[in-house]
């Protein structure tokens, strides 16, 4: 059976994960994470989740201390489409063997060519209407046309550059100044092109490429995110893929991580506005309610393994990757114990990420778990930190106790199974005496 | 058929990054990614006997050691073949892979070959002439399960059928 199923799976995985459009999406949007994560800091400090947090502050501070940390905030997360254009351009580039920065910085301007930039509906005082990028466009709204414009730009620069239609200098020029008149008639017909797309749809009732982009494809796909079976099909497969070693959220997040993104955004963009915030399946959700301890949620596996296994092997595998298991990875007992491809393991390997899932995704439905506010924490931060930072409430941390317990709980007779088996073979070893015990690289001979 | 394993500390399961500094060890009978190996060594009638292991920072700080020491015991234990993988794209691991398996094919009469994905291109180029050297995915990448159903095709062309043995090299290693 495990064999059907991993020819199945794996031309699945490698065309997904080979994909250059996909890759270079998936990819391009990791490039932003850094700044997202820096930002949920400051938006973290700007409401950290104590009461009484932002008197103190203010006490010493100020009042209205908070608009000095939104600089930071709003300029990760309210021009996440900008970064992302930029990351996807370069990642689609790299892909396509052409000059890395040109591309990115084609895939900018063409998103910047097809953007709103008058806007006459915000009149100020005076009576002049605001002429401008709006964050509306820029941020979480724009990401779906981002992408889309980051890749149809370089596919047409990278077109024209690999068919020689470019500018040649004579021998001897800079080649700084060779590559960037290189770049020049590619970049020209890749913006000539979205000159042509921004026209057309200024001529039609959606007026702009965003509100086209908006309706037919990102609602509908973000639609998708918001139905109950997304995050269980997203966990469900992504361990299915590690049980055969291949890197499951490598391949799944090809497809589903832009939709997780758009979905984490909504929620900070609706609290920024003060508005409820109403999408369960944000990258928070996922890394930190669905998954404890790296792929398979092993975390628990890993806690009874260092405290309750009985056979050597497994006691101190369980030892030595306790530290990492707190922080996600569970890289040593993957291919240690092992895991991949290891029958006895599969059942809770797959099941209890898809358990965890479920059960979040009740206790969030019927109001005892909050719902994850949108900030994006490193996925290694530890258990109970992270539930109580990605919502703002210490339930959080206790439901991540209980459903740690719950995997504990799953997990254990299968370690109980492999525990037995191992402690036989040390046994079975113990009690034959051949010239293979007592193996010791001290009383080697060297002829 | 008796087989013998050379693998890093992580893929013992004595912990890889967290015991980087692990001196040499002989375990007998198989342990870690051995368990992942196994049914498919059961397959061509193939038992692991023993499994020897260090660090890879270990490895690094006394390479010569590693290698001498790795050859002796193979040497002493006189299996039929000596698998040193798989390498996965592990760089330091999978040069003690290829250093490993070709110290023992000059050495000694022990059969062996060394396995890594091609992300190892350095070490795959200066070693494929010397041993072989089995293809297989990096970590996380696809085809492991068939990598090591190649891996036992060498193994089984190796001791039982040396007239295929050049037929499946030119197949499934670098």
């Amino acid at each position: 059976m495990f064999d059907k199923l991993e020819k199945a799976l794996t031309p699945i995985a490698d065309t997904l994960s080979k994909n250059k459009v996909l890759t270079a999406i998936r990819d391009g949007f990791l490039v932003t994470v850094p700044m997202t994560i820096v930002g949920s800091i400051f938006l973290l400090i700007a409401n950290f989740p104590i009461d009484g947090w932002s008197e103190f502050i203010a006490s010493f501070a100020g009042e209205g201390w908070e608009a000095y940390l939104s600089a930071v905030t709003s300029s990760t997360f309210d021009v996440v489409a900008l970064t992302g254009v930029l990351g996807i351009g370069y990642a689609y580039a790299r892909e396509q063997g052409v000059d890395k920065i040109a591309g990115a910085v084609v895939a900018l301007t063409c998103f910047l060519i097809v953007t709103p930039k008058s806007h006459p509906d915000y009149v100020n005082e005076a009576g002049k209407a605001f002429s401008g990028f709006s964050f509306g466009n820029l941020g979480t709204a724009g990401m779906f046309l981002g992408m889309i414009t980051a890749i149809v730009s370089v596919l047409i620069f990278s077109w024209a550059m690999k068919r020689k239609l470019v500018i040649k200098l004579p021998d001897g020029v800079p080649p700084a100044v060779m590559d960037s008149f290189a770049a020049l008639i590619p970049a020209a017909f890749a913006m000539t092109t979205f000159a042509i797309i921004h026209g057309i749809f200024k001529n039609t009732s959606y007026e702009y490429a965003h509100n086209f982009i908006y309706e037919v494809l990102q609602a509908p796909l973000v639609g998708i995110g918001r139905s109950n079976l997304f995050e269980v099909t997203y966990q469900f497969l992504s361990t299915l893929f590690w049980f055969f070693g291949i890197n499951g959220p490598a391949v799944t997040n090809t497809v589903f991580g832009p939709i997780h993104k758009v979905l984490t955004q909504e929620n900070l963009d609706a609290a920024k506005a003060g508005l409820e915030m109403t999408n369960i399946f944000t990258a928070g959700f996922s890394d930190f309610f669905c998954n404890y301890g790296g792929g398979g949620s092993t975390l628990g596996l890993v806690i009874m393994m260092a405290f309750l296994g009985k056979s050597a092997r497994i006691k101190q595998l369980g030892r030595l990757s306790l530290p990492a298991a707190i922080f996600g990875i569970n890289e040593p007992i993957i291919f240690g114990l092992p895991i991949v491809l290891n029958p006895i393991m599969a059942v809770p390997f797959i099941l209890v990420p898809v358990l965890n899932t479920v059960t979040a995704t009740i206790a969030t439905n019927i109001g005892v778990l909050p719902i994850t506010s949108g900030v994006q924490l490193p996925w290694t931060m530890p258990i109970m930190f992270s539930g109580w930072l990605v919502t703002g409430s210490l339930v959080a941390s206790v439901f991540q106790l209980a459903q740690l317990v719950m995997d504990m709980l799953i997990y254990y007779p299968f370690l109980k199974m492999l525990d037995k088996k191992y402690l036989e073979e040390e046994s079975l070893h113990a009690d034959e005496t051949d010239d293979l015990d007592d193996l010791s690289f001290d009383d080697l001979s060297f002829d | 058929m008796k087989l013998l394993l050379i693998f890093d500390s992580g893929l013992a399961g004595a912990g890889g990054k967290s015991n980087p500094n692990c001196e040499l060890t002989a375990k007998k009978g198989m342990i870690g990614t051995g368990e992942m190996l196994a049914p498919h060594f059961n397959k061509i009638g193939g038992t692991v006997i023993a499994t020897l292991y260090c660090g890879v920072e270990y490895f690094k700080d006394h390479q010569d050691e590693v290698v001498k020491k790795m050859t002796a015991m193979a040497k002493k234990l006189s299996p039929d073949f000596v698998v040193c993988g798989p390498g996965f794209n592990f760089p330091e691991y999978s040069e003690m892979c290829a250093m490993c398996a070709t110290s023992i094919l000059e050495n000694t009469d022990i059969k062996a070959c060394a396995m890594m994905s091609q992300e190892n291109s350095a070490t795959i180029e200066t070693y494929r002439t010397k041993t072989p050297i089995v293809k297989m995915p990096k970590k996380g990448g696809t085809g492991l399960n068939n990598s090591i159903e190649n891996l036992c095709e060498l193994i089984d062309a190796s001791v039982n059928h040396p007239e295929k043995l050049e037929e499946v090299k030119n197949k499934y290693c670098y």
